[in-house]
């Protein structure tokens, strides 16, 4: 102990550098949301007023704001799950090959690579109504596909630009986490009678179970918070508020609309949200994964 | 009741490797056979094309005469204990052993009461509910018997059960594997680097090297006549001592120059190996008589290993760059720099050509015993 207790300070001076982004990044402008949240303030930001809870009741009586949390629950379920089972699926195919499996896993995680708002800007290409390669080919199978009018096609699009981005993600996991599981557990599994099939769902996906429990929670936090670029660069939120998520609500009423109070109202009520969301997985779902 | 049998079996992997170049085996009805060998000498590759888990590239495996080499792992009626036991982590005890009969439909009744009927055998009971990690590395090994039990199946293979397991577990759980294998009496090929437990387990033992049989045999067989000097080198501990030896007629000439009658019917002046193990150079007090049928040859102690029972002693011959090794009597008064006469005797040696396999020699007269 004592000779520990020489070093007071430089366990501090190592951690510094981690500790001031976060403070300056992320406690600072969290506190200042949650100070601001109480507070009407003029549109040019030279007065503002003390307003109780009136932020509060105002964001939780306007229809827009459930219509947001409506679209970014069907959002969030589609990308987390979405990304999660084709990761999963690419991750077991990746984890078979023998030949050029390098490459394949390179290609595979490319992706991850590229910035959301870049992510977004190539699937609107590929699905313009008037230029995009896939509109096309859907055009010559019959479907006419307008994402610029059509809320749900909207949706959808910015949906597969989410899973596309964050798969890389996950694939590296769910690869990283089949390698880990002993070929010869599956081979006991073989000899014992179960099928292909069988042995990937009682014994490979349940060893997995630790690798899916952090890609949930961390695939649920972005697609709440982190396809902001992606969904402002493909739809900007429309058509209609189809795409508008409770993230990309946020930055609307804040910064384009300039009602900081109401913004930093829903940006408080997100990080409840966010934080009940990850409580109940670590409370409900990480119990499951214990062996 | 199951028969293997392995007709030149061959195992070339896809980058040209070839793992086992044609083995020949017979396996009888409830036989015990223990596969040892050095590392990578093909015998976890063997146990595992007779498993399914590897394809066989040429040659033919059939248990109870029926073609097996296309059939998968499943289809094969075989069980496995594995090296690291391989029991699923997630599953309780009772899941683990469970599994195989759940994926063969076997009704819940019938599985709850052969799991317990195994479970009891094993002295597994009361620990049916926990999970693997809260077993001990004897318990563990144990489920992994048990898994391997409850099936029933034609025939177990055993890869390297026991070398994960500390010395004094190791020797408990042979003989209760030894107990089991002959109370239940059903066809194991056993995997091992270890002699000691090969040489105990085993009904007939295969020494395998390089991909290929080098003896199959009881065990007190390969002990007493091994067929090559890589089995006689393999099988026994400590190891036999080998010394270069030239023909001389009906005699040997040992490295020091003294010479052994032993006829081989080779002409004079071919080189062969001799070797004699260190439990059979005797070594002489002052005044043992000696015959002629054997020879003495004197070495100087540079260290000894008092092992109890037995004392090894490693000493130099002249001639010979190698150390001696001689088993004395643990009460030996042999200390580090003293001269040991050692009797050999020809009964007791074994020769090898240019080709390491044996040669058999004829010693004239009969040994009468000098023992010291």
């Amino acid at each position: 102990m004592t000779h520990f207790q020489r070093y007071r300070f430089t366990p501090w001076l190592l951690m510094a550098p981690q500790l001031i982004i976060v403070g300056v990044f992320f406690f600072w402008p969290a506190l200042q949301a949650v100070e601001q949240a109480f507070y009407v303030e003029d549109a040019f930001g030279l007065s503002r007023q003390f307003a109780g809870l009136a932020n509060f009741i105002a964001v939780l009586q306007e229809p827009d704001y459930y219509q947001a949390l409506g679209t970014t629950v069907v959002f969030s379920l589609s990308v987390a799950l979405g990304a999660m089972a084709i990761a999963l699926l690419l991750a077991v195919q990746a984890d078979r090959v023998l030949k050029g499996a390098n490459a394949y896993k390179t290609l595979l995680i490319w992706p991850y690579a590229v910035a959301p708002a870049v992510a977004g800007v190539l699937w609107l290409f590929l699905f313009d109504p008037t230029l995009g390669l896939v509109s096309a080919a859907l055009k010559a199978l019959g479907i006419d596909w307008n994402h610029n009018l059509d809320g749900g096609q909207a949706l959808l699009l910015v949906i597969l630009a989410s899973i596309w981005k964050q798969m890389s993600y996950n694939f590296v996991f769910f690869l990283a986490g089949l390698q880990a599981i002993p070929k010869s557990l599956l081979e006991a599994a073989a000899i014992d009678g179960a099928g292909p099939w069988r042995r990937f769902w009682t014994v490979t996906f349940p060893l997995l179970s630790p690798t899916s429990f952090f890609l949930l929670v961390m695939n649920s936090v972005y697609a709440f918070f982190e396809t902001f670029g992606t969904i402002d660069t493909v739809t900007g939120g429309g058509p209609g508020g189809a795409t508008t998520t409770l993230v990309y609500k946020v930055y609307q009423d804040g910064f384009i609309g300039q009602d900081l109070g109401a913004s930093a109202a829903q940006s408080v009520l997100l990080m409840i949200l966010v934080g009940l969301l990850t409580l109940i997985q670590f409370r409900f779902v990480e119990r499951r994964v214990q062996y | 009741m199951a028969t293997l049998q392995l007709s030149a079996l061959q195992k070339r992997y896809a980058n040209g490797f070839v793992a086992l170049h044609g083995v020949d085996l017979a396996v009888e009805d409830g036989e015990l056979i223990v596969i040892v060998g050095p590392s990578g000498c093909g015998k976890s590759t063997l146990l595992r094309t007779l498993a399914g888990l590897e394809s066989i590239t040429s040659g033919e495996l059939t248990i109870n005469e029926r073609r097996v080499n296309e059939l998968e792992p499943a289809e094969r009626d075989i069980a496995m204990v594995f090296q690291n036991y391989a029991l699923y982590p997630h599953m309780s005890v009772f899941d683990n052993m469970a599994y195989g009969l759940k994926n063969r439909g076997v009704p819940k009744d019938d599985i709850r009461r052969r799991v317990n009927a195994t479970a009891e055998l094993l002295d597994l009971g009361a620990l049916l509910d926990r999970r693997p990690r809260q077993l001990s590395g004897g318990q563990r090994q144990r489920v992994a018997m048990g898994r391997a039990i409850v099936r029933e199946p034609q025939v177990f293979l055993f890869d390297e059960p026991l070398s994960n397991l500390d010395a004094k577990l190791r020797v408990q759980m042979r003989l209760e594997i030894r107990r089991l294998q002959k109370r239940l009496k059903v066809t194991s090929v056993y995997v091992t680097h270890d002699q000691t437990e090969a040489m105990t387990l085993a009904d007939r033992l295969v020494v395998m090297n390089a991909g290929r049989v080098e003896q199959c045999g009881t065990p007190m067989a390969l002990y007493e006549r091994p067929a090559t000097r890589f089995v006689a080198g393999f099988i026994g501990s400590p190891a036999m001592n080998f010394l270069p030896v030239t023909v001389h007629g009906e005699r040997l000439r040992l490295p020091d120059g003294g010479e052994l009658a032993l006829a081989t019917g080779l002409e004079s002046g071919s080189e062969l190996t001799l070797g004699v193990r260190p439990e059979h150079l005797v070594a002489l007090d002052e005044g043992d008589a000696t015959t002629d049928a054997g020879a003495v040859i004197r070495a100087t102690v540079e260290m000894i290993e008092p092992l109890g029972a037995d004392t090894l002693a490693y000493a130099r011959m002249e001639g010979l760059d190698e150390l001696l090794v001689v088993r004395l009597h643990g009460e030996h008064a042999a200390g580090e720099g003293s001269v040991l006469r050692l009797w050999l005797s020809p009964e007791r040696c074994h020769l090898f050509g240019d080709d390491d396999r044996r040669i058999e020699a004829h010693h004239a007269t009969p040994v009468t015993g000098a023992r010291g």
